[in-house]
């Protein structure tokens, strides 16, 4: 296996007012892969990717990216790495290409591919507009196209959908897909909705409060996601409870409980009801709880 | 070689931005009024002008530069620039770009120069175009009949832009330090008028603010130095805060 294009070990981060930021992240990107990083608004995402870029600071931890310390290598690392942090940041004076020219300049590229990115994102006839008379969907892809002008091998893109119409979201995730594919370029890409992660991405990381509650490939967390719904019954009864619900569900005894896979507020309301039908005084009946769980319901409930 | 990549994209940045067009306008301004001042009331000032047409139109050009002006458009110079990243949220891509931290913050400080000799040399321009078609329009004046003296403004150019070094690295150093262009400007306009007030004051050639001001004196009194005391204070200054300057932004935690 090849060895990891972006890797940090126990980065922790604070601002000023005390509270933990980051709290030991140790974030590992596969190359080649589509990275999603998520978790709620506020849970540390741009935090790391800012230090990821060296806009932060670091404090604590290491950074290595390419197999290279960041901050020893620096410039030699940026080269190589295409970003887009937060809202669009274009100088809104200027035109689409006026922009990409700066960029073209610092990264030194041909000029033929100024033209290139702008039919990639598709902006190829703004002519003399400037950025500022842009929607917002085309700041986003104008942006995009900054990010991709030298063909970096590593591209981090923050919430790249935010503020996209749906249109605009497929989009962007088509485009991340055919670029990883194409030019094999590993993505990093942070998002809030699970729902448009599980859609692109090959590898999933959480982050919650600061800290990666997972961090695997797309087929674990699905594995990890069943695991980790389930409902708890505890009956007067366990052995005839666990009869009548095996008909409808796949059980585990547990300590003296039934553990069976959570779907929904009215199934725990139906199973109640059917075991009470029976004859069996319920004792207990609640889903698990867990960190992650709670997230999912946080990040799913955001899926709107 | 980095250097020039970095000054280019900083050049590009700057056009058709506010910056620019307040450098057109500024060098415009003042030979406009003084062709009106001319072209209404030639009894008056082409007697004035009489003995050394060139040398009396450009003395009080850049004095009525100098001492207000020049310095307030120093101050909203060096503001303006830093303010296109602020303004639109691109300090993180610049320094997110391969680019050093020292080629960042020098080439956007030689842009912001380049834009203040820039508004110099448009200024001088306006100035003899000023008096050469008021001439054109009324013969009474003797400019087109009397030599330029190229050495002399040459000296007065270079003079005026050594006493504004010191008070640039300073609005430089603040207008990196906030975002809101408010505060830079608003500092500045007061340490301005302050130097202005305590012009007697026998310690005045240690306030950078004050240094326009004096260099204009200077020139009336046609020392022999090319460089008087304040304005090697100037230059002192600008090295001192232009350090100062490029350290603090060099330890930030927090960039763009």
């Amino acid at each position: 296996m090849s060895s990891p294009v972006i890797q940090t070990k126990n980065l922790d981060f604070f601002f000023n007012s005390g509270s933990k930021t980051l709290d030991d992240v140790n974030l590992v990107v596969p190359a080649g892969s589509i990275y999603g990083f998520l978790g709620p608004n506020g849970a540390g995402k741009t935090t790391t990717l800012r230090l990821l870029l060296g806009l932060l600071k670091k404090q604590h931890g290491s950074i290595e990216i390419f197999g290279k310390n960041f901050e020893n290598n620096r410039i030699e690392i940026l080269k190589r790495v295409g970003s887009l942090i937060e809202q669009p940041s274009l100088y809104l004076h200027l035109t689409a290409i006026e922009n990409l020219e700066i960029y073209r300049i610092i990264y030194g590229c041909n000029k033929s591919r100024i033209n290139e990115v702008l039919s990639i994102v598709g902006l190829e006839n703004t002519g003399k507009k400037k950025a500022k008379q842009f929607s917002l969907g085309m700041k986003q892809r104008l942006s995009i196209a900054i990010a991709l002008l030298h063909q970096p091998k590593l591209l981090i893109l923050d919430e790249p959908t935010n503020g996209l119409d749906p249109n605009g979201i497929i989009e962007t995730r088509e485009l991340i897909k055919k670029l990883n594919k194409e030019h094999n370029t590993t993505v990093l890409v942070s998002s809030h909705i699970l729902n448009e992660v599980e859609r692109m991405a090959t590898h999933v990381g959480i982050i919650h409060k600061g800290k990666m509650l997972f961090q695997g490939s797309l087929g674990e967390l699905q594995q990890m996601k069943t695991k980790q719904t389930a409902l708890e019954i505890e009956t007067s009864d366990n052995t005839k409870s666990a009869q009548l619900l095996k008909e409808q569900f796949s059980i585990q005894q547990l300590n003296g409980k039934i553990i069976i896979p959570f779907q929904s507020k009215e199934q725990s309301a139906a199973v109640n009801k059917m075991l009470l039908q029976h004859n069996i005084d319920v004792y207990t009946l609640h889903p698990q709880q867990s960190d992650l769980e709670q997230l999912f319901i946080d990040i799913t409930s955001n899926d709107k | 070689m980095s250097f020039a990549i970095s000054l280019r994209a900083e050049i590009l940045k700057t056009k058709r931005s506010a910056a620019f067009w307040l450098s057109v306008l500024g060098a415009l301004f003042i030979p406009v009024i003084f062709f009106l001042m001319y072209f209404f009331k030639p009894e008056e000032f082409s007697v004035q002008l009489k003995s050394k047409p060139w040398e009396g139109h450009f003395e009080h050009g850049w004095q009525a530069l100098s001492l207000f002006l020049l310095p307030m458009f120093v101050i909203l110079t060096c503001s303006l620039i830093p303010q296109i990243e602020f303004k639109n949220n691109t300090w993180k891509q610049v320094f997110a770009s391969p680019q050093s931290l020292g080629n960042i913050f020098f080439s956007k400080f030689l842009a912001i120069h380049l834009m203040i000799l820039f508004c110099f040399i448009l200024f001088n321009i306006f100035m003899l175009l000023s008096a050469v078609s008021v001439n054109f329009l009324n013969s009474k004046y003797s400019f087109l009949s009397t030599p330029v003296d190229w050495l002399a403004l040459l000296r007065l150019s270079f003079k005026t832009y050594v006493s504004i070094l010191g008070i640039s690295a300073i609005q430089y150093w603040i207008s990196l330090r906030f975002k809101n262009f408010i505060a830079p400007i608003g500092i500045g306009l007061a340490l301005l008028i302050t130097s202005l007030i305590i012009m007697q004051w026998e310690h005045i050639s240690k306030v950078p603010y004050a240094h326009p001001a004096l260099t204009f004196f200077d020139i009336r009194k046609k020392s022999s130095h090319l460089l008087t005391n304040h304005e090697w204070n100037s230059i002192g200054y600008f090295i001192f805060f232009t350090i100062v300057a490029f350290f603090d932004m060099k330890y930030r935690k927090e960039r763009g």
